[in-house]
């Protein structure tokens, strides 16, 4: 009777051990025995920190869980998401793979196309795994977004320089470098002194060439205004006409004096011609007159000769007595008969 | 002051040498099912269930003190549901385990070796001979495979129990809202973190046993002798607990380490 009874007792504690651990454990796993789903995989060149269980979210809400990791020919790894049955899948859709926080969470993401984060990265790994192939078999394109973790390599590497950098001042920073600095300091200090010193002069000579700068800036203020009269008529002669009459009028005396100009111009040519020709007839002239001269020819012998010179003066006296007798006796001369 | 170190040398060597002794002789005394199978389950009952209790409350007491002190290390830049998460791992994957063996391993272990202890000094284990009862079949096989199977169970237990009050003292005493702790014990859990806790029970368990039996058969003299192999019993088995959990983590989590 004792021994039914242990056996009893025995068998109901193991049991209800077995049926405790394994209801805590299914709980844990948010293991959901009858539950209808349905299934897409998606294609990834590396899935980063995913396990089989990470959840699934589609627009922030919890639509299934990974439930298959797996490496397929060609380099891919494909990953299986197990989707609550009544989940519609978006238009176009991709598979995001990113960590959910800072503490190694990491979730699947299911999202439209267009909405993907811009991303160099993302992008081409997006179009290396649509491919034809692929689209034709229902999986989709997948990538995994940037990793915190990567920006904790960076940060880590930067502040492994800052170490470094401050490993290095400290070795620097000996007792020499600290009596350099302090003597600096001091140097510093006087320098400064003798700048405050410097300041105030030069502030006392900025006083003077400020004044001198004020009573220049008057006379500028003065000059100004009488240039803006000056403007002022000059602006009120533009808006009269006047300066176009002027400039009219000095184009017309342009035109007339480039007239006369070529006038000139011509009269000199003719000048020219002119004082050739005199040259010219000088030259003849002048050899006329030597000739003359040296009593060649009929003029050189009437010049020369004086036997000429009286026997043409006696001949005109002859020749004017002549035309006085005619004019006496004209009928001595000149008989006119008719028939 | 040699001689010292060497009696210390051959008795541990001795210990060793019967101890393994008495293993192998338990293998090949397993064939023997007729003598030690109705002792079985009694063994567990007393090994086992009896022990449940103290399991519990040491595991009510530990989910309890695990939740605070999570809580009191997370400062303001780690979310509080990693409350649930501490909670979760370290209950299941070592202080389940491990405070639950050296509770069994002081009431389990020093019971067993009292028991055979008298036994022995009482020459009832010689009687057994006499009457041609395998003295390791009768006594120590039954013993061994209560603790295989009973150290699980009750670590298993105290694994679920610890993990609750856990779960209802981030609730009570720290804010923490039931969602909150849920999403951290979700976090991260595996099912290897259950039988991860559950192989090493069953190693402590065998442990326990073993030691209990062959501290108990090595008894020599009277009721000082008994006192004397209890305590040895409790503190070997203490010392291989932790020897053991050490084993474990390295054939287990150093392969599985990133």
């Amino acid at each position: 009777m004792k021994q039914r009874s242990n056996d009893f007792v025995l068998g109901a504690v193991i049991l209800g051990a077995i049926v405790l651990i394994v209801g805590v454990s299914m709980f844990l796993r948010e293991s959901e025995i009858g539950t209808k789903r349905h299934r897409v995989t998606a294609r990834f060149g590396d899935v980063g920190q995913v396990q089989v269980g990470n959840t699934v979210v589609i627009r922030g809400v919890k639509a299934g869980k990974v439930e298959s990791i797996e490496l397929t020919e060609g380099g891919w790894v494909h990953v299986r998401l197990a989707l609550d049955e009544d989940i519609e899948l978006p238009r176009d859709p991709v598979v995001l793979l990113g960590a959910s926080s800072l503490f190694g969470e990491w979730q699947a993401i299911v999202m439209e196309r267009q909405s993907v984060p811009k991303n160099r990265d993302v992008e081409a790994a997006l179009a290396a795994t649509r491919t034809a192939a692929a689209t034709r078999d229902g999986v989709l394109a997948g990538a995994v977004l940037p990793d915190v973790a990567q920006l904790t390599t960076v940060a880590g590497g930067i502040a492994g320089d800052v170490a470094s950098v401050a490993e290095r001042f400290q070795v620097a920073f000996s007792d020499t470098a600290a009596r350099e600095l302090r003597a600096s300091i001091r140097s510093v200090a006087q320098l400064s002194a003798d700048l405050a010193r410097t300041v105030r002069v030069q502030s006392k000579n900025l006083d003077t060439v400020s004044v001198d700068v004020r009573a220049g800036a008057a006379d500028l203020s003065r000059a100004a205004d009488a240039f803006l009269k000056t403007v002022a008529r000059l602006d009120t002669a533009t808006s009269a006409g006047e300066v176009r009459r002027i400039v009219q009028e000095s184009e017309r005396a342009a035109t007339q004096v480039r007239e006369a100009g070529a006038r000139l111009n011509q009269i000199t040519q003719s000048l020219e011609k002119t004082e050739a020709h005199l040259r010219s007839v000088m030259a003849r002239a002048d050899s006329v007159l030597v000739k003359v001269d040296q009593g060649q020819g009929t003029l050189g012998l009437l010049v020369n000769d004086p036997r000429l010179y009286q026997n043409t003066d006696s001949l005109l006296r002859e020749l004017r007595d002549l035309i006085a007798d005619v004019k006496k006796q004209p009928k001595r001369y000149f008989g006119f008969k008719i028939f | 002051m040699i001689a010292l170190v060497g009696r210390i040398f051959r008795e541990a060597l001795e210990g060793l040498g019967s101890a393994g002794r008495m293993c192998v002789e338990a293998v090949r005394s397993s064939r023997d099912l007729r003598t030690w199978g109705p002792l079985a389950t009694d063994q567990m009952r007393k090994l086992g269930v009896d022990s449940i209790p103290i399991g519990v409350l040491i595991a009510v007491f530990m989910g309890i003190v695990l939740a605070l002190l999570a809580s009191y290390s997370f400062t303001n830049s780690v979310p509080r549901y990693l409350v649930g998460t501490l909670v979760q791992k370290t209950v299941m994957m070592e202080l389940a385990p491990v405070l639950t063996g050296l509770a069994l391993a002081g009431r389990v272990g020093a019971s067993i070796a009292a028991e055979i202890g008298t036994m022995r000094v009482t020459e009832q284990v010689d009687a057994l001979e006499t009457l041609a009862y395998d003295p390791i079949a009768y006594l120590v096989v039954p013993r061994i495979l209560a603790g295989l199977v009973m150290f699980p169970v009750v670590v298993g237990v105290a694994m679920m129990v610890g993990l609750g009050a856990g779960w209802v003292a981030s609730m009570g005493l720290l804010d923490l809202s039931s969602a909150q702790f849920l999403k951290g014990a979700r976090l991260f859990f595996d099912d290897f973190d259950v039988r991860y806790g559950l192989v090493k029970a069953a190693s402590f368990g065998v442990a326990v046993t073993a030691v209990g039996c062959a501290c108990g058969l090595q008894t020599r003299g009277g009721a000082e002798g008994v006192g004397a192999a209890a305590t040895r019993a409790v503190v070997t088995s203490a010392v291989l607990i932790l020897v053991l959990d050490a084993f474990w983590a390295v054939v287990w989590l150093l392969g599985r380490a990133v």
